[in-house]
């Protein structure tokens, strides 16, 4: 199947596009699209990319890989981000992530057999005064207990 | 004291533009707009000495000065929301919950520089903030604030909501522009200057989410009112997000000068769970760590800081109580540094890595006779000598880890394992 | 041009505004160790090596970005910034894999010449490598080291600002960082190659030249490339009389620093195979060698008797040869047609940033010489075509075995002349047709002058020995003038290109010497790329 975006994506392509002084700077929000249209950026949706935004596909590639938020693999249904720097560590992070790792049976960066979780341990989310946390997909997660871990991990199927 | 920055947060719905207004929302804006020239709003802001609070410090009316004004090409302000300095969570709070401050403190940068087009760079993560960002803007659009011809002044200004996608460079100033240019987040060399060689190679002005909220109540109260409070040097007030062992972590906003002894132990309610404070990083993880006894007579105001051996950074304060492993906690933070070097230059992507490799080492039971000179040395390769400033963050904590708690790591060598945390 | 003076390790320099400190110091003879600074592409400034200090400066300044001042004191050599010098050098080498011995970099290669400058002392780096990718195939000629690279983006920078063809990019960060080629792409962009050139260290190395010879015993000869009429500079390099890679020489009223693909492997088919080492006439039975003194006797008398004549000289044979090609082919016949051999081809757009349409590069050069007289080459070969010749000689072009058009039809033509004169420096399918064959040298070979597209006249130098046997294409031509009775003796290019100054007008009052190793434009002629 060829890689190309729905009529509405690609409506909203050409509405974000427009609001840039330069097509250029729309990048990240036109490769958040594609990551939302495709589910993850595989080498063909960046070509696609590369191809509407009129820039090289090694450039796009490049800024692929940089981020950590653009994924060039598939990935679980629910994406699991256990912060893991200082703050979060200094009230148990390591410990939610051993627990989160136990329950699931999976290690970090893997993802479950069922495609349900992927677990990645990520550094500082912004939420250091309300840790251990952890965001999964858009929605953070905070003050962290082993109980509320797994209460949260069941409610998301 | 009478809150500056965290004047709304509390208030109910205090996202929607109904309530930012009532509390005396774009008052500021509709004065900027109707009543002063762009030069008077930027002489405002320096008169009031404000300075930015992303952790650089630099004075914002002066910032907004360098700006040329016979430029014809089309000019920027970018207000930087990519908070991402470990410890810091300050910004978080304004975004979530007084975004319209945000909004209003970056229109009248914008305003005063005369730019059209304003950015609002949020990190990818925080997913929340951008959608209450994104409403907060709809809705001053639909009031008249943004858009075409202002509250009938004639004046122009869009104001674009750009979400990061992973990268803590991204909050250093010329790789945000790098980032919104739609490249990786490489920092730019200087010169030349984002104030005439920005975004797009435009004149722009970069500033913090919290400088630009500070802002709309300096314009709307002027700069005598703000340079009323804090001390001597530093003026006004500032937010400090406070994590690790305490209390009651949280976002506090505190008047430049206050005594940062009292602030720990009075308003955050000291050490959680009895125990004794060890250590603590006042301005965020790139920022040198302070001994328990030396926080005495400390001030929480630039110079007081730096006096200190350390530096006010973000605000970003953390504690560390007498359980805390010394060495787990500098592993931690130069592990950090190691995964977010952009790797562009060669001493930041060589020698934050190595830098995590030895701490690493060393907290496993792995360390080595002179692994700590060899750090130091590393870290004093580092520092200075890079594109951009991430380079001193990287190596400043590293070095001072040990300067500091030096007994702790040799502890850690020569009795082969980790002695803390069993 | 503002004037600026100022201080590098003391010495007052004179440097004009706008310039940079790496820039000013190396105009003043001043070398400021680097790797991702190159004069032609935009400043990364990410490599950290040129950092010096300046007075009144608190921090290191990089060289490369920090523009010179009035009465700015530069150091390049203090404790400080030796200090931070090794630093780098060492931040750079604790993931290499050190592997000079195999390494077909070793000898030009700026980590190596750097550290033995700097006198490093053993690792302090003893944690586990991060490893890259090894021998990974970027394009036709272009293999990569991963480990070996130093992240200077010099190839990434030339792909996207001299090219604009950006096959490369960083990809990743921090210090799993590498170059990288798009997946499914390669790199083989018609100047792909230069960034081999450009790559300061191991990383990028040449498929065609890589493990040939160690490049300490390179012998260097400054010339020009025979690829096609831009002329680019190059430095032919030899290994036991036989060439083994171009490299551009700097030239910036010609190449820059450049040269294409297409030129840079050239000499593989004009040097490659087996050398004529005597002359050949045709007698019973087909071509037999002979002496040189009745190959030229043969020659000369079967040309006499064979007009009305052709003569057809290569846009690879040097001004001195085509001067006397021509002299030679009007005291034959004053009605002799001649011609420079040339055809043209379509490039693209990256092709044109170097290329010339031909592959003769010095057609206008031989042209100017008068070894043109018949409007083009085409219209000569129609005529040679429709038989309106019964001798021809022809100089170092393979008429017959030219692909596509024409090449059966030349052949025929050549069948039925009456007497065919080759020279060339191999047997070619026209050589088996001739009457007289005549060995001589190739470009590799052979000193003289070369006219580029735009008028500038550039130095061919000898790189290697042309084999026994074997005579430079000017002397051929000279004993045949001398045969025929020319009183005017050539002892050398030098002094053929003494009679050209005096003869040709637009070559008038040009001497060898002034040609020099970066040419001199033709009078009338304005310098642009």
């Amino acid at each position: 199947m060829a890689v190309e975006f729905s009529p509405e994506a690609r409506q909203k392509f050409e509405k974000i596009v427009a609001r840039y002084p330069k097509k250029d700077g729309a990048m990240l929000p036109v490769l958040y699209l594609a990551q939302r249209e495709f589910g993850y950026l595989s080498t063909e949706a960046i070509e696609y990319v590369a191809k509407i935004m009129e820039l090289p596909a090694a450039r796009v590639y490049g800024v692929v890989t940089f981020y950590t938020m653009l994924n060039m693999k598939p990935i679980g249904r629910h994406h699991i981000q256990v912060c893991r720097t200082l703050p979060c560590a200094l009230v148990g992070a390591e410990r939610i992530a051993a627990s989160i790792k136990k329950k699931l049976g999976i290690g970090t960066g893997e993802t479950t057999a069922d495609g349900r979780f992927t677990l990645s341990e990520v550094e500082c989310l912004a939420s250091c005064g309300s840790g251990p946390m952890m965001q999964v997909n858009d929605d953070y997660y905070e003050d962290l207990t082993e109980e509320k871990v797994d209460k949260i991990l069941e409610r998301l199927k | 004291m009478e809150k500056v920055l965290l004047r709304n947060v509390d208030a109910p719905e205090s996202h929607t533009l109904e309530v930012y207004r009532a509390r005396g929302g774009y008052r500021a804006w509709e004065k900027a707009l109707r009543e002063m020239a762009p030069e008077r709003v930027t002489d405002e802001v320096k008169a009031s000495n404000l300075r930015g609070r992303g952790g650089a410090g630099f004075p914002t009316g002066m910032k907004w000065g360098f700006v040329p004004k016979d430029n014809p090409k089309p000019k920027y302000v970018v207000c930087n929301a990519d908070e991402s300095e470990p410890g810091t969570f300050k910004d978080r709070l304004l975004i979530e919950k007084d975004p319209h401050a945000v909004i209003e403190g970056t229109m009248i940068a914008a305003y005063a520089i005369q730019s059209h087009t304003a950015f609002i760079y949020i990190r990818g993560e925080l997913s929340f903030g951008a959608t209450v960002l994104q409403n907060a803007l709809d809705e001053a659009e639909r009031a008249g604030y943004l858009g075409k011809n202002i509250l009938g002044t004639g004046y122009d200004l869009d104001v674009i909501l750009h979400r990061g996608a992973g990268a803590y460079i991204c909050g250093e100033e010329t790789g945000l522009l790098a980032s919104l240019e739609g490249g990786k987040g490489w920092p730019k060399v200087k010169p030349p200057f984002p104030a005439t060689h920005g975004l797009f190679g435009c004149p722009t002005v970069v500033n913090n989410v919290e400088t630009l909220a500070a802002v709309p109540w300096i314009i709307d109260r002027g700069a005598a009112q703000y340079t009323a409070l804090g001390t001597e040097k530093s003026k006004g007030t500032k937010l400090f997000s406070v994590s690790g062992h305490i209390q009651r972590p949280g976002v506090y906003e505190v008047e430049m000068g206050y005594s940062f002894k009292r602030f720990l132990e009075e308003d955050c309610g000291g050490v959680r769970n009895g125990k004794k404070l060890k250590g603590v990083i006042p301005g965020g993880a790139s920022m040198p760590v302070l001994r328990a006894e030396e926080i005495d007579g400390v001030t929480m105001d630039y110079e007081s800081f730096q006096a200190a051996g350390t530096l006010l950074g973000s605000g970003g304060v953390i504690v560390m109580d007498d359980s805390t492993c010394m060495v787990r906690a500098a592993w931690n933070i130069a592990r950090f540094f190691a995964h977010e070097s952009c790797g562009q230059c060669s001493p930041c992507r060589e020698g934050c890595h190595w830098m995590e490799k030895i701490f690493r080492r060393i907290e496993h039971g792995e360390g080595r006779a002179g692994d700590l000179d060899l750090i130091q040395s590393i870290s004093g390769n580092i520092a200075g000598n890079t594109i951009c400033p991430f380079g001193d963050a990287a190596s400043w904590p590293a070095a001072a880890f040990i300067k500091k708690y030096r007994e702790e790591f040799e502890e850690h060598i020569t009795k082969k394992k980790c002695v803390r945390m069993e | 041009m503002d004037p600026v003076k100022l201080t590098i390790d003391g010495r007052e320099v004179a440097a004009t505004k706008g310039q940079t400190v790496i820039q000013a110091a190396a105009e003043a003879g001043i070398s400021i160790p680097h790797y991702c600074y190159h004069p032609k592409l935009a400043i990364a400034g990410n490599c950290r090596m040129c950092l010096v200090e300046i007075e009144k400066m608190p921090k290191l300044q990089i060289a490369c970005n920090t523009q010179v001042a009035e009465g700015m004191a530069v150091k390049t050599q203090s404790a400080k910034v030796v200090e931070a010098r090794r630093a780098v050098m060492e931040f750079l080498l604790i993931n290499h894999p050190l592997d000079c011995p195999i390494c077909d970099q070793a000898g030009e290669c700026r980590l190596q010449d750097y550290y033995m400058e700097h006198d490093l002392k053993g690792s302090r780096f003893e944690e586990r490598k991060e490893r890259d990718r090894k021998r990974e195939i970027f394009g036709p000629h272009v293999v990569f080291d991963g480990e070996r690279c130093v992240k200077c983006t010099r190839c990434v920078r030339f792909v996207q600002e001299v090219t604009r063809t950006e096959e490369l990019t960083v990809v990743n960060r921090g210090d799993q960082s590498t170059i990288a080629l798009f997946p499914g792409k390669i790199l083989d962009n018609p100047l792909s190659a230069n960034v081999v050139d450009i790559c300061p260290v191991g990383a990028l190395t040449d498929r065609d030249f890589r493990f040939k010879v160690r490049v300490w015993y390179l012998k260097k000869t400054a010339s020009v490339c025979p690829g096609c009429s831009t002329g680019c500079n190059v430095s032919v390099e030899s290994y036991q009389n036989r060439i083994v890679r171009f490299k551009p020489r700097v030239n910036e009223a010609v190449n820059s620093h450049w040269i294409c693909d297409e030129g840079r492997y050239c000499f593989h088919s004009l040097t490659d195979g087996e050398r004529l080492s005597a002359p050949l006439i045709r007698q019973e039975g087909g071509l037999v060698p002979t002496d040189w003194e009745t190959a030229l006797h043969v020659a000369l008398s079967g040309l006499r008797a064979a007009a009305p004549l052709a003569g057809i000289v290569s846009g690879r044979n040097t001004n001195e040869e085509a001067f006397l090609f021509a002299r030679l082919m009007k005291r034959l016949s004053s009605e002799a047609a001649l011609e420079v051999f040339y055809r043209e081809r379509a490039l693209t757009e990256t092709e044109k940033i170097l290329m010339s349409p031909d592959r003769s590069p010095n057609f206008r050069g031989a042209r100017d010489m008068g070894a043109g007289t018949d409007g083009n080459h085409n219209s000569l070969a129609a005529r040679l075509l429709e038989g309106k010749f019964r001798g021809a000689y022809l100089v170092g072009e393979d008429l017959a075995a030219l692909e596509g058009d024409g090449g059966i039809e030349q052949r025929r033509a050549l069948e039925k002349l009456a007497f065919l004169v080759v020279q060339d420096s191999r047997l070619t399918a026209t050589a088996k047709l001739a009457h007289v064959v005549l060995p001589a040298t190739h470009f590799g070979e052979k000193e003289g002058t070369y006219t580029n597209r735009r008028g500038r006249v550039q130095k061919l130098n000898a790189a290697v020995v042309p084999p026994a046997g074997a005579l430079q294409d000017w002397q051929i031509f000279a004993r045949l003038l001398s045969k025929m009775g020319d009183g005017r003796s050539f002892a050398g290019p030098a002094q053929i290109f003494q009679a050209i100054s005096e003869e040709i007008p637009a070559y008038r009052g040009l001497t060898y010497e002034r040609v020099g190793d970066q040419g001199v434009l033709l009078a009338g002629e304005t310098k642009r790329l």
